[in-house]
């Protein structure tokens, strides 16, 4: 039924903001601690350090990056059901300019530690030489800012279109949102693709995968419907967001079902390719980490982010129970962080896993970080986007 | 003629598809079990107007995904691992031989499914059936048109050829009509 016309009848919500100032600067506390072992990390042991920190890095990064990937298909596909619960997508991918800071001190201290091209001479290594025109030094400082460029600005010109809204509740503001979304549909896809090449297959420059853009993806996607999930449920328990009902999780935990099964299949084709063809260019990579101490955890990682969760959130019931979702979606991003563990860590400990204080401090800094900035951005916009045209068909979801 | 004929229930008009939503919730509170309505594009929230429960369909359609990727597995790696062992393209006759078996599992899954899913459709829909009563109605046509329609079965308990005809005119039914089979 069209409810169009109706008007929705919703209060204004506003997160507190002491609250908030709270909880940031509980979470700014956090990343303190996180940074100041990072540091002694980065003087006494920076090879561990630079590891230990893009692997934190790229966990952070790849949870805001899905969730700019949910605010521009929420817009661009002209998608009803979320408007209540957009604002959060919103005020997650608004971080990422932030997290452009947290990637300097890689670049500026441990490039020639993470990338090994990084200071190899031309001559030495024919498969670099050929490579030379992409990996490079400027190359790679351009493409570091045109990528958060490229997602921070269009993070931050969707969620301010949005707020412009809440002001007048103009139509014209649902249109500009769809037009950014639909350009910024491909400069994610481009943006996320190649930082995923540049920062995590770069790890090995002999390596490569054609589907590696798309498994990065795939999990970024999925654990951040996850933590959406998890903010929507933390926001009800404090008393907002009384207008989302159990269609609003039925339809998150559709999503977080999609994206189990979507990373399987990625993660399985490319699994499947390799292993078949049998390379050993590209065999490298699964060999380290389907043997010794890494294959425990690989196999953990198979069963955890997909034999688990998907027989799980096959039924309707699990999906329609918040507590149950949530402790799912609790679930999936620890499996990120897992699957971002042995993508990052096994390029260091090639020989099995051996895990470092380092890693949990640069966990705890970049992700305390984002949290303190994110409870920032949740006390400075309202907590829904409350004059939007169509959010009474959002409060009146059937599915 | 038509009086000789039996009876198979009563249907009636409505105007618009809102309407008929507020006449199904009263057909509902009433108690009738077999009724149903009859709209020329798919309706948000009839199911539950009409007091329908969740479509059993989901349950035979796990059982039926279940069922392939049992079959998948056993066709697979029965033979390749007990009846025939035999090394191919240097890839072991054992577990880590797996994903080589997966989309065989997967098309079988998804093939059970499918199948399960139709057929169970039709089977749940009596279908294909030749021939319906209610197309006796002259003015049913329109239901693929612009005619939104409630039918109440004669089969129902509660029915009653008066009474049920008053109720459907004091909830706005409009040409309530008597259908012979």
């Amino acid at each position: 039924m069209s409810h169009s016309t109706e008007s929705p009848n919703l209060s204004v919500e506003r997160f507190d903001s002491g609250v908030a100032k709270k909880f940031s600067s509980m979470c700014f506390a956090a990343s303190v601690v996180g940074l100041l072992v990072s540091a002694i990390g980065l003087f006494t042991s920076r090879e561990q350090f630079a590891f230990s920190w893009l692997f934190g890095f790229m966990f952070v990064l790849t949870l805001c990056v899905g969730c700019l990937f949910w605010t521009i298909l929420h817009s661009a596909t002209d998608s009803e059901w979320g408007i209540l619960v957009r604002r959060q997508m919103e005020n997650v991918a608004s971080v990422i300019p932030y997290l452009s800071v947290f990637f300097l001190p890689l670049i500026l201290f441990c490039a020639p530690i993470l990338w090994k091209w990084w200071d190899l001479p031309p001559g030495q290594d024919a498969l670099l030489d050929n490579k030379a025109a992409f990996l490079n030094h400027n190359f790679f400082w351009v493409r570091y800012v045109a990528y958060f460029l490229g997602l921070g600005g269009f993070a931050v010109a969707l969620r301010s279109t949005s707020m412009a809204q809440d002001e007048d509740g103009a139509s014209r503001h649902t249109f500009r949102l769809r037009k950014l979304a639909i350009g910024g549909l491909p400069v994610m896809a481009v943006c996320l693709t190649f930082a995923a090449v540049d920062w995590l297959m770069g790890l090995d420059y002999h390596w490569f995968s054609t589907m590696w853009g798309v498994y990065i993806f795939a999990g970024a996607a999925g654990s951040s419907m996850a933590l959406l999930v998890l903010i929507i449920t933390g926001l009800k328990k404090a008393g907002y967001l009384k207008a989302v009902n159990l269609e609003h999780y039925h339809i998150m935990g559709k999503f977080m079902l999609a994206f189990t099964v979507f990373w399987a299949y990625i993660a399985y084709s490319q699994y499947m390719l390799i292993w078949y063809a049998n390379i050993p260019e590209e065999t490298i990579y699964f060999k380290i980490r389907n043997t010794e101490g890494w294959h425990a955890l690989t196999t953990i990682l198979v069963l955890g982010r997909f034999f688990i969760p998907f027989p799980i959130l096959l039924f309707q019931g699990t999906k329609k129970n918040p507590k149950f979702l949530c402790a799912v979606a609790c679930w999936i991003i620890a499996m990120q962080l897992l699957d971002h563990y042995i993508i990052v860590l096994p390029s260091l400990h090639q020989t099995g896993v051996s895990p470092s204080v380092y890693d949990f401090a640069s966990v705890l800094a970049v992700a305390g970080a984002a949290a303190g900035f994110f409870f920032r951005r949740l006390a400075s916009a309202n907590i829904f986007p409350n004059r939007d045209p169509r959010l009474s068909g959002s409060v009146a979801l059937t599915n | 003629m038509s009086q000789h004929r039996k009876v198979y229930g009563l249907g009636a008009e409505f105007n618009s598809a809102a309407d008929l939503m507020h006449a199904a919730e009263k057909i509902r509170d009433a108690g009738f079990a077999k009724w149903d309505v009859h709209t020329p594009f798919p309706v948000h929230g009839m199911d539950k107007a009409m007091g329908l429960g969740k479509s059993w369909l989901s349950a035979a359609v796990f059982c039926g995904g279940f069922t392939g990727a049992l079959t998948g597995i056993s066709l697979t790696t029965i033979p390749s691992f007990f009846l025939y062992p035999m090394i191919v393209d240097g890839k072991p006759y054992s577990w880590p031989t797996v994903p080589a078996f997966f989309p065989i599992i997967f098309e079988l899954t998804v093939l059970f499914s499918a199948f399960t899913a139709l057929f169970t459709l039709l089977l749940l829909n009596q279908l294909p059936k030749w021939y319906h009563p209610v197309f006796n109605w002259d003015r049913f046509k329109r239901a693929t048109d612009d005619g939104f329609f409630l039918v109440i079965e004669a089969r129902d308990a509660k029915f009653s050829e008066s009474r049920t005809k008053a109720l459907m005119e004091e909830i706005g039914g409009q040409n309530v009509t008597l259908i012979h089979d």
